[in-house]
């Protein structure tokens, strides 16, 4: 079992009973999307001043322009965020941008009241300055989440899944049983890297596959062609007959 | 059953999904979009197996985002409309007080006796609430509170308009309460800082127009909107201590899980906070800076107050907790 996972994968349990992996995003990411919204709300500002000056002003008077402007002010201010994010698509138009979505943390879509009380607590979450308080609440907590987050219970995850490119390679090596028995991390990640290895250069699968030496029990370009054989193996245990892989996982992979 | 064999016999099913959820989120409902929840449920289990048989990633990515998909449309729901935050304004805020009422008195208190310490102490020492108010402020008191000045022309000189009065009400004094509310988050000192000042600049301003101005003029341009407008101050800082103190006191709950909880009881508490602080913006811009006799004004002020307590008290009772 690996003590620390590489990735920023989040399981949760759906209602239906099935595991859901959720890709969270980082402070980098958001920040793009943040400043984007940033921008698009300044555009927005200077269009809606520019009609109150030429257009309304003349129209209905500077008095009632001033007041219209200051609720649209407080409206923008704090109910911007709110109204994309509680939207269907669940995103600001600078988190779309960017391929983000906000969730609530059980994977359903986010609740007016989530997306309300996520984006009150701005206000926290930018002092002292620059989101400090909110990046450091981030960077502390596994799924990524600021203060606001965490109240609210949501997320920002990644929209889509990530591209993945399959190389249609076959890998050529002799099918052989692990020598022990491997757990279904291990498994996992043998198939994995049988996966990707394509992907490689011959001198990082080589430099890989010597991290399993303990399994492969031999150095080098042998190591590599004997995991090869086993992720085949585990792929399919029997050559060509139908047997299914068991379904009881790693206590029935015995050599 | 080869992996191949596999993706090949669950293929059509997550097709069909998909095809579903194109039709069920442009939101033209068709007669097969009956056979969503099944033909999720269905990729689910398919999802379920491919995890637990370490099928491709390739494969797992596809079903996982399908899967989050479905799960988005099959949970969306409308947020209730009107009704339901009638509901919300009705009974549960009014319930929400009273749950917490400890915590409101608390609050109340901080808010308030402050306030009257400092109005009481002012006019014979008037010092402190100068240093409070500054030369700006005291200008402006003297200008809406004075001997024979009128508050509401004051502010109609400011501004324009009762409308632009309105406005500027709304922005400033909603925003307080929702930062006030933010502040919450820093164990509540945030909203006890926004408290205790406000308090403190309240008492200084009736303790100063005692001292140098004419605290009729004072009384009766506030006593209609007081009520709200102060009960609204109160009751946002009490929905931020509510999240202040599930941090610094989680009891048996995960200071996380007790942080999302009481976020949950907040919330009511801030929006019926925010109405009243609009509420009160309408009386302050459109009734308050009227030139009516002090006695009508006051009569009103006490009308509200009468009104706000009946609120606090008896609205929604009876009525079954929010589900």
């Amino acid at each position: 079992m690996a003590a620390a996972r590489a990735d920023t994968l989040q399981s949760v349990e759906l209602a239906d009973g099935v595991e859901i992996q959720l890709r969270v995003a980082g402070p980098a990411v958001r920040s793009m999307a943040y400043t984007l919204d940033l921008l698009l709300r300044i555009v927005i500002y200077i269009v809606v001043g520019m009609v109150a000056v030429f257009l309304l002003i003349s129209a209905i008077g500077p008095e009632l322009t001033g007041g219209l402007m200051m609720i649209f002010i407080f409206l923008m201010e704090w109910f911007y965020n709110v109204f994309f994010e509680a939207g269907p698509r669940g995103a600001t138009p600078g988190q779309r941008r960017m391929g983000l979505r906000v969730m609530s943390v059980t994977g359903g879509p986010v609740s007016l009241a989530q997306a309300v009380m996520r984006n009150f607590l701005r206000v926290v979450d930018f002092m002292p300055g620059f989101y400090l308080a909110g990046i450091v609440c981030m960077l502390f907590t596994k799924r990524f989440q600021r203060l606001g987050d965490l109240v609210a219970d949501t997320v920002v995850t990644y929209a889509d899944p990530p591209p993945v490119s399959t190389p249609s390679v076959e890998v050529r090596a002799q099918r052989r049983a692990p020598p022990q028995v491997l757990t279904r991390e291990e498994q996992a990640a043998l198939l994995q890297f049988m996966e990707r290895a394509p992907l490689w250069a011959d001198e990082r699968r080589i430099e890989l596959a010597t991290l399993a030496e303990p399994l492969t029990q031999a150095p080098g370009i042998e190591g590599l062609r004997n995991l090869c054989g086993m992720a085949l193996w585990l792929q399919e245990p029997e050559d060509k007959r139908g047997t299914p892989p068991p379904l009881k996982g790693a206590p029935l992979f015995r050599s | 059953m080869t992996p191949a064999q596999f993706e090949k016999q669950i293929e059509p099913r997550w097709e069909k999904l998909e095809q579903l959820l194109n039709e069920a989120e442009k939101s033209q409902p068709t007669a097969n979009v009956d056979e969503l929840p099944a033909t999720f449920r269905q990729v689910c289990h398919d999802l379920s197996v491919a995890q637990h048989r370490m099928s491709p990633q390739r494969l797992t990515q596809r079903l996982n985002a399908l899967a989050i998909r479905g799960y988005r449309v099959l949970e969306r729901r409308s947020s209730g409309g009107w009704e339901s935050f009638v509901r919300l304004l009705l009974v549960e805020f009014p319930q929400g007080v009273r749950a917490e009422a400890k915590l409101f008195w608390w609050c109340t208190a901080l808010f308030y006796v402050p306030a009257v310490v400092m109005a009481a102490f002012t006019p014979s020492h008037p010092e402190w609430s100068m240093a409070l108010l500054g030369p700006d402020g005291m200008a402006q008191i003297e200008g809406m509170y004075g001997e024979d000045t009128s508050p509401g022309e004051f502010m109609r000189d400011k501004f324009g308009s009762n409308f632009a009065m309105f406005c500027f009400y709304i922005w400033n004094n909603v925003s307080i309460n929702f930062k006030t509310f933010a502040g919450g988050m820093l164990g509540g000192v945030g909203s006890l800082v926004v408290l205790l000042f406000n308090s403190l600049f309240l008492g200084a301003v009736a303790g100063y127009v005692h001292y140098s101005g004419n605290p009729a003029t004072l009384y009766s341009f506030v006593a209609g909107h007081s009520a709200p407008e102060l009960t609204g101050l109160v009751i946002s800082a009490m929905a931020g201590m509510r999240l202040g103190l599930s941090v610094l006191r989680p009891g048996r709950l995960e200071r996380r899980a007790a942080l999302v909880l009481a976020g949950r009881k907040a919330l009511p508490l801030l929006i019926g906070a925010a109405t009243l602080t609009c509420i009160a913006a309408v009386i302050e811009g459109f009734w308050s800076a009227q030139n009516f006799a002090p006695t009508i004004k006051y009569a009103f002020g006490a009308i509200n107050w009468l009104l706000l307590a009946a609120f606090l008290f008896f609205s929604g009772r009876g009525q079954t907790h929010a589900t």
